[in-house]
């Protein structure tokens, strides 16, 4: 993770990963809420019945497999980026 | 050293310090979600035949974080560039 240089003495980490701690559960919640929003959109169109096909649950599996692999992947992406930036301003 | 608090002024309090590496943590946040949210849209079709990534879109999603990435460094420094008094460390103009 990029960071700039603040320095925190050891308490001041620990009360800045408890308020990091606060924030996970609705990252989490935003995460949730996000994927069956799009799984919902990109799968689910056809209103003749109430009940998801088949055809519709299968396609929402998928989506969500898929958007999870895709999530994973730009976030090792960005991590190898946010590295070598920090290495190439602050490394020196 | 940090631009923040650069330049001869107090030193900051402790809670200001961890604001700032809090707000630091929630912009590089916030950046990872808009890049996801703009890259699957760029490169993961939406009809999902596959559930895996295919060749195609996993290089899809990595050219277009690195591209994401430069476009936020270049609109950072152009930023910088007008704001009067910036400069210095960190790649945002916060």
């Amino acid at each position: 993770m990029l960071t700039l240089p603040i320095s925190l003495n050891l308490a001041e980490q620990r009360e800045l990963s408890s308020r990091l701690e606060k924030r996970q559960m609705n990252e989490f919640m935003t995460t949730f809420t996000g994927l069956v929003q799009t799984c919902f959109d990109d799968c689910i169109n056809d209103f003749t019945s109430k009940a998801t096909t088949p055809r519709e649950q299968g396609c929402v599996s998928k989506c969500f497999e898929k958007q999870m692999k895709a999530t994973e992947r730009l976030g090792e992406r960005f991590q190898e980026q946010n590295a070598a930036l920090q290495a190439e301003q602050f490394g020196k | 050293m940090s631009f923040l608090f650069g330049g001869g002024r107090p030193q900051p309090s402790s809670a200001e310090k961890i604001a700032a590496a809090e707000a630091e943590i929630m912009l590089v946040q916030e950046m990872f979600h808009k890049s996801v949210a703009s890259c699957k849209k760029k490169c993961v079709p939406n009809d999902y035949r596959e559930a895996e990534l295919n060749k195609a879109e996993s290089v899809c999603l990595d050219r277009c974080m690195a591209k994401f990435i430069e476009v936020n460094m270049q609109i950072s420094d152009k930023l910088k560039q007008n704001a009067p008094g910036g400069g210095g460390g960190g790649m945002f103009g916060v």
